[in-house]
């Protein structure tokens, strides 16, 4: 029976529903403290004075001065610039300034650290901003012979808000002092980049360990964030010389960690009477907040992304990420491009109006094909499904005769065609230079990967790939808890990698050692010659080009592509925005496990319905003014339409029986749908969340 | 959240007795009763309530609905959300009751959260929950950031310069409109209070927010009798579908008769500083034809006086909707 294509019961299914699965909140350990960080109140300025109103017997109290001599007080990820800890520039609300322990939390939190800082005037405007954190430029054919050929230009501007995450579990980490170092457990997307910060914190040679507890959910909010909070309890850690647990509340982690970019995407697009697309000039602007993190890639992946599944010859795609005294925004699930897929769909929709055709007619003309290339050149294969998934979509839902149908009522119906990049950007992946490795047990396999399970299905879809490799049942393969002292480093579980690129590479592994076992089992194997572990590394495949300097090339080694259609209700008293049906069509190369697949379509179309119409983070002097789940909305189930998901199979010659990434795609659609689905209805939007009270201004123009 | 002791009471006097010992009834005081918990304990998590001692009323039997002499309902102070929603002498004369309950929080809160507690509970103002943020409600004479802040979902009627946030019940608007009855009782004896007199306006002491003295528990809410040919109904517009509070509401209680209203009693909830009674529109209403015309106009001047903030303009023309529209929906003008 095969075992790839079903869906088998999640590994961690069981623990899950019964409560055993032990997060970071649920572990205890020993004489352990709590831990609590003093953050700066102000968006702007210099700290010039702290001081400590409170006894202080029982406290561990640790400051930038505490920072071990080997050790440099920076995040380390792409450049070096944020602290862990204050060292007198404040550069944002919510910035760590000290840190606290101590055995009794009412105490801990009673205990009153008084900063008198020098205020300066802070930036919260990222178009005022003069300080770009990157800045990149796309160019293909020549913009001025493109817009000659044109015979009709159409402009826009599209805004999108700050986003939250949600993750049911707030981010949470215990710092166990160990062997002269440190040991972390946590909730944690990439474990290896905890051991990077913290090698950076502590010095290169300190011993480091993470282990990453059960994970409810992270969207990428816990990519970058947990390298803080880690560094944070290490430092009390090692001075009390005990375990030290920071767990936030959820408007700690609101206010203090990281949210998906508000963007502002400008087009001016030349497209001829047929509707050929003949130059897009796109000006892309990030507002990264006030420190560089990961704003580079995911202005880098917005980019690429933002002209769309089209083809075109002369394209200029110009983007900047610009420093606001805001906490730095960092990944979230589509990483950047949601944004500027939002402004382009929506762009899509403007142009059809301009010459008088229909949404498809206009998409039909001009969506990339297999030889077609992309904005940065890279040339299409056999694995471009634009076209095959506009076309079910469109006949799924009947589009056009409904877009008809319900001309002059209270509803309207619109679409969005997208497509996102699997795996790490260009030669990423080659740098990254992932591994995994397969054990054999006494009754079968054990997978050992760094990729976590964050409830998306991790261990279970790369237990399916081993299985089936290897034609030994699903039951017989267990997955190891990740923890950097025993599993090679498979890269971060980001950017739709995990079952496209770690998959591979488990599938080699087993390939191997399918190879190797003969006729035997794994456990008959095991008995007759002992222990045994195959260790294998990434192979990108060997096509791929790609030059950072001019972002020209392969980009990406296959895309995932996807078409949602949303028909919405206005309600003509309240302005309110009601989507009523959404179809998905997404093709994904091969889903491993059907369920899992549709699962992450519903979640990420549920949470891209949230960013289209209620999601709104109140942003005020620097600050989420609205950090609660009280005041800030996310859509229930009664607020998400019901859905029909479509899976298309087209396979990527190099992945895991045909798969492609998945898990950020279907975020990118829903937003634009919902506002081209008001434009039927004649409501004309550029910016999301689409508020009652946004339509309603809106709605004067009808 | 700090320590507190926790007494449990046996007897009315005895939780009397010890809540008298307070030097305020209101909102800050040391001494609290605690019903379902659901708003304090949740305040007292975010340290923005700080009662030193908790006295729980549950065990009182003051969990019953009663019918009164006069053909009226008595509801008991502990009776839950849920049981009195689902009552079917609520059901049946006072859907408007039912249908304000129902559409508030989640079945789950609504299965501990109590009638006393509905009717104190308190305003969801991000500022006053937040205690960073300086707001004279929980702090009084530090401030109100809402002026001039995030107030979207604040009032438009009754707010003064030193608060602007709105009473968040639902049911409390629906008691408005059906003039129902508080019954407290205190050192001094039993007190009743007409709905409408038992919230305060904030004015300049915000954190005074109902006519309760050290010592008072509400014991019950009275219900008139209900009229006969009246339809009541409730409608709530809100960010979205479920477990949200309102940014606009109306509970409707009219009479027609002859296509003339002939009896009309109107509240709306999510834009006042407490449950708001539209008394203008009742009257203008009363004895004028059932049309969409008089509808709108009665409804447009029912936010007169409406004092929109920086951000929530926009609520007036909502709530006008609102109150329109539940009108055509009690009057049979619209069915949804
Ligand atoms: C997530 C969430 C969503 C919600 N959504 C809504 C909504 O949409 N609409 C809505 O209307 N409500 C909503 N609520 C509020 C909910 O209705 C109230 O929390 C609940 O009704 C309070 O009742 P309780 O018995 O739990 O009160 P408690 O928390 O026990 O008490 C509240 C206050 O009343 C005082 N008190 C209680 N009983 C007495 C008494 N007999 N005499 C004197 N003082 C007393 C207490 O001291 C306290 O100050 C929501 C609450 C939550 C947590």
């Amino acid at each position: 029976m095969s075992v790839v294509g079903t869906s088998v019961a999640r590994k961690d299914g069981i623990g899950k529903a019964t409560g055993a699965a032990k997060y970071a909140d649920d572990l205890s350990i020993p004489g352990m403290l709590f831990g609590r960080t003093v953050r700066s109140t102000i968006p702007c300025g210099r700290v010039k004075r702290i001081r400590y109103d409170f006894d202080t017997t029982g406290f561990t109290i640790v400051d930038r001065r505490d920072i071990p001599l080997d050790g440099r007080n920076v995040v380390a990820l792409i450049e070096d610039d944020q602290p862990f800890l204050v060292e007198r520039d404040v550069r944002h609300v919510a910035e760590p300034i000290v840190l606290l322990a101590h055995a009794d939390r009412e105490k801990l939190l009673a205990a009153d650290v008084i900063i008198e800082y020098e205020v300066e005037p802070p930036v919260f405007d990222p178009e005022a901003s003069t300080e770009s954190l990157k800045t990149l430029t796309i160019d293909k054919g020549h913009l001025d012979a493109g817009f000659a050929q044109a015979d009709v230009i159409v402009e826009g501007t599209y805004r999108t808000g700050h986003q939250e995450h949600v993750y049911i579990e707030p981010n949470g980490v215990i710092a166990v002092p160990e062997d002269g170092g440190i040991a972390i457990f946590g909730s944690i997307q990439c474990p290896f980049y905890v051991v990077k910060a913290l090698k950076s914190l502590l010095g290169p040679k300190a011993h480091v360990r993470v282990v990453q507890t059960e994970t409810g959910g992270g969207f990428g909010g816990k990519e970058e964030y947990p390298s803080m909070i880690a560094g944070h309890a290490t430092l009390l850690a090692l001075k009390a010389g005990l375990p030290v647990k920071i767990v936030y509340d959820r408007t700690e982690d609101m206010i203090a960690t990281t949210k998906r970019h508000p963007s502002i995407v400008r087009h001016r697009t030349g497209v001829k009477r047929d509707g050929t697309l003949v130059a897009m000039d796109v000006e892309v602007i990030l507002d990264g907040g006030a420190y560089i993190t990961l704003s580079p890639v995911v202005l880098s992946r917005g980019c690429i992304h933002a002209a769309g599944p089209y083809r075109c010859d002369n394209v200029r795609i110009r983007g900047r990420a610009m420093l606001t005294n805001t906490p730095p925004n960092g990944a979230f699930r589509g990483f950047g491009a949601p944004q500027t897929i939002f402004a382009i769909e929506a762009h899509m929709d403007r142009i059809a109006e301009a010459l008088g055709v229909d949404p498809v007619t206009i998409r039909e003309r001009n969506a990339l094909v297999p030889g077609d290339t992309t904005a940065t050149g890279q040339r299409l294969t056999a694995d471009c499904s634009a076209l095959p998934v506009l076309r079910e979509a469109v006949e799924r839902t009947d589009f056009r005769r409904k877009r008809e149908a319900l001309r002059g009522t209270n509803r309207g119906i619109g679409l969005s065609l997208f497509y996102h990049g699997s795996g790490f950007t260009g030669s990423g992946e080659l740098r990254l230079a992932s591994k995994a490795a397969l054990e054999l047990t006494d009754h079968g396999v054990r997978i050992l990967v760094s990729s976590t399970e964050i409830g998306q299905g991790t261990r279970t879809m790369h237990a399916q790939i081993v299985a089936e490799t290897l034609g030994i049942p699903y039951e017989d393969v267990d997955v190891a808890q990740p923890d950097t002292t025993l599993v090679p480093d498979s890269g971060p579980t980001v950017a739709s990698r995990t079952c496209m690129v770690v998959g591979r590479i488990l599938q080699r592994c087993a390939e191997d050692l399918k190879r190797r076992l003969g006729d035997l089992t794994p456990a008959e194997y095991y008995r007759a010659h002992g222990p045994f572990t195959i260790v294998r590394e990434h192979e990108p495949p060997g096509w791929i080009q790609w030059d950072d300097e001019t972002y020209t090339g392969d980009a990406y080694a296959t895309y995932a592509w996807g078409c949602d259609v949303v028909e919405v209700e206005l309600d003509a008293d309240t302005c309110e925005v009601r989507p009523l049906h959404l179809t998905a069509v997404q093709e994904v190369g091969k889903a491993i496990h059907p369920a899992l697949a549709r699962g992450q379509i519903e979640g990420g179309s549920a949470q891209g319905i949230g960013y289209a119409i209620v999601e709104h983070v109140a942003m005020r002097d620097g600050v989420m003014a609205n950090a609660s789940l009280t005041n800030y909305t996310i859509p229930t189930t009664l607020d998400t339409p019901a859905m029909d998901i479509v899976l298309l199979e087209n396979p990527y010659e190099d992945g895991p029986f045909g798969a492609k990434g998945l898990g950020e795609l279907p975020m990118d659609g829903p937003a634009p749908a919902v506002i081209n689905a008001l434009r039927h209805l004649g409501v004309d939007l550029s910016e999301i969340p689409a508020t009652p009270e946004r339509v309603m201004s809106a709605c004067g123009s009808r | 959240m700090e320590r507190f002791q926790y007494t449990r009471a046996r007897t009315v006097p005895e939780a009397i007795g010890i809540a008298a010992q307070s030097t305020t009834a209101q909102q800050s005081a040391p001494i609290r009763f605690v019903a379902g918990g659901t708003t304090l304990v949740d305040l007292m998590k975010l340290d923005v309530e700080r009662p030193t001692r908790l006295v729980d009323i549950n065990h009182l039997g003051l969990n019953a609905i009663e019918r009164t002499a006069d053909g009226g309902l008595k509801v008991g102070a502990l009776v839950r959300n849920s049981a009195l929603a689902q009552d079917p002498a609520v059901m049946r004369d006072y859907r408007v009751l039912s249908e304000a309950l129902l559409s508030g929080a989640s079945a789950q809160l609504r299965n501990v959260a109590t009638t006393s507690g509905n009717l104190l509970q308190r305003t969801r103002c991000m500022y006053f929950r937040n205690t960073a943020m300086a707001c004279n409600k929980r702090e009084p004479g530090s401030g109100c950031s809402a002026i001039g802040g995030e107030n979207r979902t604040l009032a438009i009627l009754g707010t003064s310069s030193q608060c602007i946030a709105t009473n968040p019940s639902d049911m409390n608007v629906a008691l408005a409109a059906l003039e129902a009855t508080v019954h407290l009782q205190g050192t001094k004896g039993t007190r009743a209070i007409a709905f409408q007199d038992f919230h305060l306006l904030p004015g300049d002491t915000p954190n005074r927010e109902t006519v309760l003295e050290p010592g008072d528990l509400v014991t019950h809410v009275t219900l008139p009798p209900p009229r006969s040919g009246t339809t009541s109904r409730y409608l709530k517009l809100r960010d979205r579908a479920s477990y949200e509070f309102a940014l606009a509401s109306a509970a409707v209680v009219v009479e027609v008769a002859g296509g003339r209203f002939r009896y009309v009693r109107l509240a709306m909830g999510g834009i006042g500083t407490k449950p708001w009674r539209m008394t203008a529109a009742e009257q203008a209403l009363t004895g004028a034809p059932v049309d969409e015309a008089t509808i709108r106009q009665a409804a447009t001047l029912a936010l007169r006086d409406a004092r929109p903030q920086s951000q929530n303009g926009f609520k007036v023309e909502l709530a006008t909707r609102c109150l329109a529209h539940a009108l055509r929906l009690a009057t049979g003008m619209a069915s949804v």
